[in-house]
Formats: structure tokens, sequence, C-alpha cells
């Protein structure tokens, strides 16, 4: 029909082409996340949430059911990497309260994600949730930001900063990316708040979480990363 | 800036005018209408099969206001589709899209008439994968999902690329997720269903789950499972053809019968009263036997 429409899909196809380079699954037993891959050298980042099975304590007791007594059994994380390599997983730091956490895998040389300037996000820029919703992996939901900052009512509370997106985000998404039209990496899909909104962690906040948890030595790898003001 | 979103806009909003005079209003069920589209300008009309919920006395509303009765001319459950016909003059079908060239990403759109004039909601395309069963055993010939919003009476309507041509058919029948029933199964199962009001499914009448097979069997065989069978239907095709509680179906018609998915795969229409070579493991015994395959009700 018109050909910028036709420029539009091949934009929108190129940002999610690059997501899928860099997204990996975040698996726990059963239950299954997304994750993104924030350096080469194997380090992944995910919401906390999506790890969280592996707190209960396990710490070789016994736990105990309706019908008896069972040994604890250690859930395994494991990150499924783009090539479709399944390696074990270590979590490096983790914050409940901010819901990141950084995994380490052993691998090098692994694709990584340009980033984005997630503090000059405007309402209305298109943006994209790349992820496994329900399982199906690697799918792509876009709309557009409602708002960013600190000052959603309907968010919990405690100076928490958020990107709240108009698209679609489904069990299956935690953890994953959210991209600029450019393909940039701007946040972590975290939660949805309703059936065509969604919540996001600025990926500012994911940078001063590294800095903060991991200390002198990850940080000055991070710089490494490439971005993009 | 503006000039590049006024003509995205425009470019909308002309794709949903264009592709919108072949979008109908399908009265089939007592509450809320739903939607269909024009399959061929002789008046077939493709909507989805749960929307319809009755056999007659179905109304379809037209583009230009019209309203005008339909004929059913058969239902296929299994892959959630309809077809009406109308009797009706000017009627617009529409262009069918080239699906090699969709990709994750691309914009759609979905279409809706549930009252007089067309709705519409955007996406884009969330995800594409190869042919897929639906629960009912129908066979899909490619997954697409998109993240459109399915609007109430959006069910049986189309969904198109931003030029306005024809992907598919959506339904909200699987929960949440937006699926789109993609053109090549319309032709298909449009074409049987005008020739013969029905899709054939083939029907053995057996309840079965998957079990692991005894290692020799295993290496034999060269497959780790087959379908256990835990209950034969009195007098189905399956008795009559002296299947019994505790056999193993382990292939059918030389295909492997690994899981219920492999099974449901073989019963196909073109099966339907024809006598099956099938491999069973009964007693611990390998044994060759013939299944007639009846048709499923």
């Amino acid at each position: 029909m018109s050909t910028i429409l036709e420029q539009l899909n091949e934009g929108v196809s190129a940002a999610v082409d690059a997501a899928h380079r860099s997204l990996v699954q975040v698996s726990v037993g059963q239950g299954n996340g997304a994750g993104t891959i924030w350096h080469p050298d194997g380090l992944i980042i995910t919401n906390a949430h999506v790890v969280s099975a592996l707190d209960r304590p396990s710490r070789g007791g016994w736990s105990y059911g309706p019908y008896g007594r069972f040994p604890q059994r250690e859930a395994t994380l494991t990150v499924t990497l783009p090539d479709g390599q399944t390696l074990p997983a270590r979590i490096l730091a983790q914050d409940a309260e901010k819901d990141v956490a950084a995994l380490t895998v052993e691998a090098s040389g692994l694709p990584t994600i340009a980033l984005g300037d997630s503090r000059k996000l405007r309402a209305g820029q298109m943006v994209f949730a790349v992820g496994h919703p329900w399982g199906v992996l690697g799918a792509a939901s876009a709309g557009i930001v409602v708002g960013a900052g600190s000052e959603f009512p309907e968010m919990p509370a405690g100076g928490r900063e958020w990107i709240v997106i108009s698209l679609k985000v489904r069990p299956g998404n935690s953890g994953g990316p959210l991209l600029d039209v450019q393909g940039r990496l701007i946040g972590v899909n975290t939660l949805m708040t309703g059936p065509q909104v969604g919540a996001a962690i600025p990926v500012h906040t994911i940078k001063s979480f590294l800095k903060e948890a991991l200390g002198s030595p990850m940080a000055a790898s991070i710089t490494a990363v490439p971005e993009t003001a | 800036m503006s000039d590049v979103l006024n003509s995205v806009s425009d470019g909308l909003a002309d794709t949903v005018e264009l592709a919108g005079k072949s979008v109908v209003r399908i009265e089939g069920r007592r509450r809320l209408p739903s939607t269909g589209l024009v399959w061929s300008a002789d008046g077939v009309i493709v909507t989805a099969h749960h929307s319809v919920e009755r056999d007659d006395n179905l109304s379809v509303g037209l583009p230009n206001g019209d309203k005008v009765s339909a004929t059913l001319a058969g239902r296929d459950p299994s892959t959630d589709l309809a077809v009406l016909r109308v009797d009706a003059k000017g009627l617009s079908a529409f262009k069918q899209a080239d699906g090699a060239k969709l990709r994750v990403g691309h914009l759609v759109l979905a279409l809706g008439r549930p009252g007089t004039n067309v709705l519409s909601t955007m996406g884009i395309v969330s995800a594409l994968g190869n042919n897929w069963r639906s629960a009912l055993g129908g066979d899909v010939d490619r997954y697409l999902q998109t993240d459109v919003a399915m609007l109430p009476g959006f069910s049986g309507g189309p969904l198109v690329d931003v030029s306005g041509a024809l992907l598919g058919m959506n339904t909200s029948a699987m929960r949440d997720t937006s699926l789109t029933i993609p053109t090549a199964t319309l032709a298909r199962v449009v074409d049987t269903l005008l020739k013969h009001g029905k899709v054939r499914q083939g029907y053995l009448g057996i309840g079965a789950q998957p079990v692991r097979l005894p290692a020799a069997l295993q290496e034999k065989l060269g497959q780790e499972t087959g379908l256990l069978i835990a209950s034969v239907e009195a007098g189905s095709p399956a008795d009559q053809s002296g299947l019994v509680l505790g056999d193993t179906l382990v292939t059918l018609d030389s295909n492997k019968v690994r899981h219920m998915d492999d099974l449901a795969g073989l019963l196909t229409g073109d099966r339907v009263g024809a006598s099956i070579p099938a491999t069973i493991v009964r007693g611990g015994q390998v044994q060759d036997i013939k299944l007639t395959i009846g048709e499923r009700a």
C-alpha cells in the first residue's frame, strides 16, 4: 500500500532480529523465563523472580509434605543460548527488591546487544518486547512507551523506576529484552499490569545494580559493552 | 517528522478501508455477532466455527449496509472454520498475501465487523512456525501468532498485511493468544467443506497413553515408546479390528506411533474405511495386524 509501512516492517523485523541474537532461555526446574547476554564472557541478565525457585533451602535436609517426607532436590539453573546450547548457570548476584539477577555461564565470545539510553525515553515512542510468552520461544510484541519514571500509582511504591509499555507481555517474557526502534536494549521486561500493559526495569537501573553488586572488576568489563547515548 | 507519522497513520487507515470491503458481519449466535471474510466474490464467506452457534437462521451484514440471509455449507471444528454461502452482488474478495514473505515483526491488522462499521486493531507478527495440530486434531499449515488485541466480535475476521492482503482468519479460541489460521489452511478446508460439507477424520475408538517399551523391543522396533491401549470402545473400529486392552500400538501404516500426536496425525480423512497394516505388542510379542479405520462422527 504505502512504502512507508513496508519500511516500518523492515525496521521492526531488524530490531527483533537483533534481540534474537542475544536472547536466552533461563530455566529453573519447570519454570522458564528469558534473559539477555550482557557480556560476551557469559554474563546474563534476567529478573530475580525468574531464578527465585533456587532460593528455597536445599541444604540436604528433608521436606515435609502431606504424604510424608522426601529429600530436597536441588533445582538446577540452566541457560539456553541463541545457538541452542544449554549450559549450567550460576547466580553471580541478585537483588530481590529491584527484581534483577546476574547469572554467569561458562562461555565466551557470546553475542551481545547495544544498549540504549533509558533516561531519554519519551511517552509514545515505539518499543518491542521479545521473550518466551507461554513458552513460545522468541515471540515478539510491539507497542509504545506509556511513560517512564517512578510516579505510577499502580506500580509498587518505593521509588523504583519503571518503563511502562503498552504491549503484550505474558509469563515467559520475564527477564527478556525491551528494545527501542533501533534494536537497542532499553529495559528488562518484568511484569504485566494489564492485558495490554507491562512494565520493564530500565537499563540504567540494571547498570547501577551491576556496579554495586559486582564491584570494580565486573564494572570495568561492563563499560566494555558498547552503548550509545 | 510529523509527515512520516501522517503517512504511516494514513497508510494504515487506507489499508483498513480497502480490506474492509471484504469484511462482513455474521449473525449466528444470540449475543454478539462475529466477523467473517469474503473468500470469493460468488458468495463464499469464511468465519470461525465457534462463533456460529446455530445451523440455520443465519444472516450476514455486508459492507454496504445490506443484510442478507446465509446458508451453512459446512464446519470443521478441528480448525475452527465454518463456511457460509450468501447470494449477493458486488462482493469483493480478499487478495491473498504471499505467506513466504512474512517475518516476525511485520505489522499486521486484525479487522472485525461486529456491528455496522469495520473496526481494526494493530499488532506485529509475534511468532511464525511450522505446521501444527490443534487440540481437536486439526492440521494447520503454519503457526502464526500475533499480538493484535482480539476485540469482542473479532473471531472469524481477517488478519491482513500492510497492503490489505489476507494472511488468514483470526481465532481467539486459544487462551489469550491471538492465533491466525493461515490462508493455505483456509483454502484446503474451504475446498473440502464446499465439496463434502465436513472434513473427514479417521477414528479408532481407543483411549491410550504413551509407555516406555522394554529395552529389547526398543532396539528391535527402533523407538522408545508406543501407545498402550487403556480402553477400547465397544463396537468401535478398534474393537471390530480385534484390538484389546493392554495391546501396545507401535506402528500404523508403516509410521512409528510413539505418542497420541503421532496417532492423531495418521487418522486422516483419506484413511477412513481403509484396512491399514499396524504393528502391536501383545503379551510381550510383536504382531502385525490390520486395522480398519472408521470415521469420527
